[in-house]
């Protein structure tokens, strides 16, 4: 039932050799990250290709956070805030508004598909919401396919 | 074990019984989080929040030395409190830990179990990097003021800030009606008890009232929050209640009101008066006056005429009053009651539905009333005694009022007029026939009586001078001077021959008439110009017996006159030729024979918005006069000036020889001289002259009292009075287009032909009867008119009607939002009747009629006043419905059964009740149904299709036929009633979107504010020390929002008694050695938390007010700000953790 680094490593089980799309998501804590958390307790399913990397606000997104993402093998970054006027910490989401602007187009200089970085916002009460963005999002990647361009 | 400061990860995978187990092989996760770098422990266990999961943690930090520890298992918003305590207590910092979000965010939303799994370990994988870096915090502590903020005054925030002040704690209870009490003050009886609403929540309300430590406010309204738990600054708005609290609730103002508007408290049905109290337990008992902004006719008078007011009363019959009221703020009332041009008139929003009231017409009737009857009105005594003494040159409109006003102040007040008749323009401007002078003099000698002295027949620059004025000599030795000096010089045409004898200006002519000296006139006489003076010349000029014919250049459309005297002017034969432009007097012999024209055409709008008159070329033509009277403008002499007074300063003039004023104090070059009326406005109205004289004469007195020049109160009219008011001269009150037209009294004429015989009176007055009915048509904009009634008769003098909303700060630890619901707007169910059937009616309003206090006193009665034979009652009407609201209101069921009971008890009629489901959820209520099923009510199980007239066979109307499909017997069932009760939906607050915002609040589908844990913290909000109770948060009864109330105030006071708050220590910090002094975080906080030190030449976060979201961090350009718990470094780490290949993968 237990186990420690001592034991040893089962036999992988399943082998996949079908793409796994990669995508890492950016949700403030406010909103977003209880909208997701609502989407689970309503057990509304979304895209296993997604997961979650919980910020305290949107504001938080550091633009090289969107880059690293990408060289450390992200197919698709979603940023997700709490709609505008609802941002916890006042107006943090239209930092965020302002930057993914501007590093929409600066992935595109890079080759990267601006549509690989998305801006949503997800208040906490919307959970149907996160799960069509995740999903959308997931749809989105597949097609497009993997990221080709690496650092 | 022994730290040497290496992390050392302990992974924790739980199993939630099934809930992650089910969907994540916990123990492959478990497996891939032992292969991790640091990862020196990997378990896997059924729950680990239960205390066995939390002692494996405890042991290993014990045992194994485990320094890091990551739980895989629900969101970090349940139980990350739970795995930081067991931390702690085995001595492990609590910001060692991180949870992994493998339930919420994994298991439960994804089916594929393989991908979940995949997933699960990635999140693992992100945790156990993260938390290898993370470094020990100190949490944060904060007093916790124990003074708190309860939002509605509902039996939710009334029981909660009971409770919370029986504990000894300072309470402000903000509500934004005038009374406490909320919803369940307009209940009669509640279910399942009968109980007496009222018996059970008044005793409640009054001991609201009698608490030291319960603040009550109301008519308040919370306008912003700042800070954070135990220590939150609010704002709130205290709004105008127009009434202290020296009311005694003695209800003498309700016999003097003249207004009566629908009751919102008893939902529209009945009607109240301006002044008012909502019902009779109301807390606080003081009275309330309802303003909704300020009547238009007032807000566009130059004066600030209370015209509303004076309506009012008159439709009251009440003249006396209405001629006081008057006075009260025009010294010319006998004047503008006949010749004023009505800018109230204009503004009335009665002209949105058919055509203004007659104010002026409305005026002059009240003042004529007094004249016949009030033998001598006396001016109120002067307010001061003083000694100093103001000159006043002019005795016009404008310096009659400000003679009036600082005569009434107290000061010593001497009028210079150059003309042995006073009245300035309205004695030498305006003919007899519009302005009679027994008029003006009634208006003076008013004016006479507050000691204002007159000097006639003495001119300035003649007789005396400015400095003169202001020197010592005796007879003078004025503390100031307003110039009132008027525009009576007319304006030439700049033609040729203009200096002929024949023509005279039309001022001019205006003044050797009214002062009875000799002036021919011609018979055959041109007045040139559009405005009011050249109808005054026109219409003199008839009277004199010639042919008239007035000459504009434009036409009639952009004629400025006022459309009275025009259509007098046409009346008495005066002839109009438009388009027309003069030339040349044509003369013979010297003598004028006729005048030579020019015909326009109209071109391009020119800067005043009216077409530009361009001339046809070709079109000059000669036309036939005796007389010609140039009527276009005027403008003051400037004569008089010779000069300023060298060591006091010059008096500036414009290219127009107005004066140069200051714009507010109306103060001249020369301080201490103030100038006002047409000699600054140019040739302008009566009224907005006497608005003028008004400003100047307050500015007089801040000079004369040594007070700074500025803040001044007295009224100015907005160029653009028509504003506010767009649909319904008030809120809740019928829509202009609801309201039934009536025709504006038409004040009676005299036949032309007699008019011109004399200068008598052009028209009579309105009769008593004929005003009162005019007076009736105004709407009442604004709820109160001001017409001060209840201010003259309250006996404690508790009324004040220039009452201003303020702005309290309140300093408070924690606040619970209570604001209630509304309920569903009924006319957006088309088939149901409600709005066009006279006995179709809501829930809310059959409440009211219920209550002993409401519109019927308790009765049930049918519109027409009779019983009801049958009452049908409509369950889930905007409730469990998808085309308004999906959830169920959860009070109507019960409340529809208590309505079947009190109407069996209180009428013989049937009862029939159509319901979807009976939900009789709580204690008592099963009971509650079967009883009233025993007194016979008919139960219909079925959704009500349309409620139609149906045919009476008593002839008496209001008969209606209900329709609906009884799914227990399968058939579609048609029931005739006399009246049908709609049971509403709870729906959020329509404002509930901006209180969330306020109170940072977040709503759930429903639009209810959403609660932390939908189950195991209801009250709790997402934002720290901010509770919800009541219906704000969901549909609830009496007693279900009682008990969370309770519940809201027990963890309250559970946080007062702590005394302190953690902060999270999620806080941002500057490197100082790597800040380079840009300053671009400075204006990116949103707290103002950051500032610059000069002497290091570095930004530093202020720690107290700094709230952790990182936007800063974000920001830096050179990296030199941390944010302590979510550094650039973790959540890169986290982000590789997650993105790096699995083992598994790695394998193949």
């Amino acid at each position: 039932m237990t186990t420690t680094t001592e034991a040893p490593l089962r036999e992988p089980e399943v082998v996949t050799t079908e793409w796994r799309p990669r995508i890492v998501a950016f949700l403030c804590n406010w909103c977003s990250y209880t909208g997701a958390d609502l989407a689970g307790i309503s057990r509304i399913q979304w895209d296993p290709s997604v997961s979650i990397v919980r910020v305290m606000c949107s504001g938080r997104m550091d633009p090289t956070f969107v880059a690293k993402a990408f060289s450390m093998g992200a197919d698709g970054v979603i940023i997700s805030g709490c709609h505008p006027g609802d941002c916890h910490y006042q107006e943090g989401n239209y930092k965020t508004l302002r930057r993914v602007h501007l590093l929409q187009r600066l992935i595109a200089g890079f080759g990267i598909d601006p549509e690989r970085l998305k801006l949503v916002w997800v208040s906490a009460s919307e959970g149907d919401e996160w799960a069509a963005t995740a999903n959308e999002m997931a749809a989105k990647i597949r097609d497009l396919g993997p990221l080709e361009v690496r650092r | 074990m022994a730290d040497n400061g290496e992390p050392r990860v302990g992974v924790y995978v739980c199993h939630c019984g099934f809930n992650i187990a089910a969907t994540v092989d916990v123990e492959a996760v478990r497996d891939e989080a032992a292969t991790r770098p640091n990862v020196v422990v990997a378990r896997d266990y059924q729950f680990m929040c239960s205390n066995a999961g939390q002692d494996l943690i405890k042991q290993d930090i014990d045992e194994l030395g485990v320094n890091r520890v990551v739980v895989a298992a629900c969101s970090p918003l349940m139980h990350e409190p739970t795995f930081r305590a067991a931390a702690e207590e085995a001595d492990l910092n609590p910001y060692l830990v991180q949870i992994a979000n493998i339930r919420e965010q994994c298991a439960w939303v994804h089916d594929d179990r393989q991908a979940a799994t995949l997933k699960a370990e990635s999140l693992v994988n992100g945790a156990a990097a993260r938390v290898a870096l993370h470094e020990p915090l100190d949490p944060m502590y904060a007093e916790m003021n124990p003074a708190t903020l309860v939002v509605g005054g509902g039996i939710a925030g009334i029981q909660a800030a009971l409770s919370i002040s029986d504990a000894g704690n300072d309470v402000y209870l903000v509500e934004r009606k005038s009374t406490i009490g909320g919803m369940m003050a307009k209940f009669d009886k509640t279910f399942p008890t009968l109980d007496c609403a009222a018996c059970i929540l008044t005793p409640k309300m009054v001991s609201a009232d009698r608490r030291d430590n319960l603040h009550l406010m109301t008519m308040c309204e919370v306008e912003s929050v700042e800070g954070f738990v135990g220590n939150f600054t609010v704002k709130v708005r205290q709004k105008a209640r127009f009434v202290t609290d020296a009311c005694t609730s003695c209800g003498e103002c309700l016999n003097v009101c003249p207004v009566n508007v629908p009751d919102p408290f008893n939902e529209y049905v009945s009607t109240r008066h301006a002044i008012h109290k909502a019902f009779p337990q109301a807390i606080p008992s003081t009275y309330v006056i309802e303003k909704q902004g300020s009547p238009p006719c007032m807000e566009a008078c130059p004066i600030h005429q209370n015209a509303a007011g004076y309506v009012a009363l008159i439709a009251d019959g009440r003249f006396e009053e209405a001629a006081k009221l008057i006075r009260k703020r025009n010294p010319l009332p006998f004047v503008c009651g006949r010749v004023c041009y009505h800018p109230c008139e204009t503004a009335c929003s009665r002209g949105k539905v058919d055509d203004p009231v007659a104010i002026r017409g409305l005026k002059r009737l009240a003042m004529d009333w007094e004249r016949e009857n009030v033998a001598d009105p006396e001016p109120p005594p002067a307010k001061h005694d003083y000694t100093e003494k103001v000159a006043v040159i002019g005795s016009g409109p404008a310096g009659l009022t400000c003679a009036f006003d600082l005569a009434q102040e107290g000061y010593q007040v001497t009028v210079f007029e150059r003309h042995h008749k006073l009245g300035g323009m309205l004695a030498v401007g305006l003919p007899d026939y519009r302005c009679p002078p027994e008029i003006v003099e009634r208006d003076l000698d008013y004016i006479r009586k507050t000691g204002v002295e007159f000097q006639t027949e003495v001119e300035l620059g003649k007789d005396f001078k400015l400095a003169d004025l202001l020197g010592n000599e005796p007879g003078f030795g004025f503390g100031a001077v307003f110039m009132a000096l008027g525009a009576h010089r007319g304006l030439p045409l700049r033609v040729p021959g203009e200096d002929a004898e024949g023509v005279i200006l039309g001022i001019d002519y205006l003044r050797e008439i009214n002062l009875g000296r000799p002036q021919p006139t011609g018979k055959k006489v041109a007045v040139i110009g559009g405005g009011n003076t050249a109808m005054d010349v026109a219409r003199t000029a008839r009277r004199q017996g010639a042919e008239v014919a007035i000459l504009y250049r434009r036409t009639a459309d952009e004629m400025p006159a006022d459309l009275e005297e025009v259509e007098g002017a046409i009346a008495e034969g005066v002839k109009f030729d438009y388009l027309v432009s003069p030339l040349e007097v044509v003369l013979e012999n010297g003598r004028v024979t006729g005048l030579k024209c020019i015909t326009n055409e109209l071109g391009e709008p020119d800067e005043s918005g009216r077409a530009r008159p361009v001339p046809i070329a070709g079109s000059e033509h000669v036309r036939k006069f005796d007389m010609v009277i140039p009527s276009v403008s005027q403008q003051p002499f400037r004569t008089w000036y010779k000069g300023g007074i060298p060591e006091k300063g010059q008096i500036g003039f414009t290219k127009w020889d107005t004066l140069i004023v200051e714009p507010d104090s109306l103060q001249t070059g020369v301080p201490g001289v103030f100038g006002g009326g047409d000699v600054v406005l140019g040739p302008a109205s009566i009224v907005e002259a006497m608005g003028q004289g008004r400003r100047a004469a307050e500015a007089i007195d801040k000079y004369l009292q040594g007070k700074p020049l500025e803040d001044f109160t007295t009224h100015v009219a907005p160029p653009d009075p028509v504003r506010g008011f767009v649909k319904a001269p008030y809120e809740h009150g019928p829509t202009y287009d609801q309201i039934e037209k009536m025709p504006r009294a038409r004040l009676e004429a005299r036949d032309p032909r007699a008019r011109l015989a004399d200068y008598e009176t052009v028209d009579f007055g309105l009769t008593e009867e004929q005003g009162i009915r005019e007076a009736s048509r105004c709407l009442h904009c604004g709820v109160c008119v001001e017409c001060q009634s209840c201010q003259n008769i309250c006996p404690p003098d508790a009324v004040r009607l220039d009452m201003k909303d303020e702005i309290v700060e309140l300093e408070v630890g924690q606040i619970l939002v209570a604001t209630g619901f509304k309920s569903f707007d009924a006319t957006r169910m088309t088939p149901y009747g409600y709005g066009r059937y006279d006995n179709v009616i809501t829930s809310a309003e059959f409440e009211r009629m219920l209550n002993s206090t409401g519109p019927t006193g308790g009765q049930i009665l049918c519109k027409n006043g009779k019983p009801p034979r049958s009452v049908a009652i409509v369950h889930c009407v905007g409730s469990r419905d998808e085309n308004y609201n999906r959830y169920c209101s959860r009070v109507c069921c019960m409340a529809a059964l208590k309505f079947a009971h009190l109407v069996k008890d209180r009428t013989d009629a049937e009862l029939y009740e159509f319901y979807i489901d009976m939900r009789a959820f709580g204690k008592g209520y099963e009971e509650f149904y079967l009883r009233v099923l025993d007194e016979g009510a008919n139960v219909i199980r079925g959704k009500v299709v349309e409620v139609t007239p149906a045919k009476d066979h008593n002839g008496d109307g209001g008969h209606l036929m209900v329709r609906a499909e009884d799914t227990l017997i399968g058939r579609f069932r048609e029931i005739p009633v006399d009246m049908v009760v709609l049971m509403g939906a709870i729906e959020p607050q329509p404002d509930a979107d901006k209180v969330g915002r306020v109170f940072s609040l977040s709503r759930s589908p429903d639009g209810f504010f959403l609660e932390r844990h939908p189950k195991l913290d209801p009250i709790g909000t997402t934002t720290d020390g901010v509770y919800v109770a009541g219906c704000a948060q969901g549909p609830k009864d009496i007693p279900d929002t009682v008990a969370q109330a309770q519940a809201a105030a027990a963890d309250i006071l559970g946080m007062i008694a702590k005394g302190e708050v953690i902060i999270e220590p999620v806080r941002a910090t500057v490197q100082e050695h790597l800040c380079g002094g840009c300053k671009t975080c400075l204006s990116l906080c949103p707290y103002t938390a950051i500032t610059f030190a000069e002497d290091g030449n570095n930004a530093v976060v202020n720690q107290a007010l700094c709230k952790g979201c990182g936007t800063c961090v974000a920001a830096c350009p050179a990296a030199a700000i941390t944010g302590a718990g979510f550094t650039d470094e973790q959540i890169l780490a986290e982000l590789d953790g997650i993105l790096s290949p699995l083992a598994q993968e790695v394998a193949t």
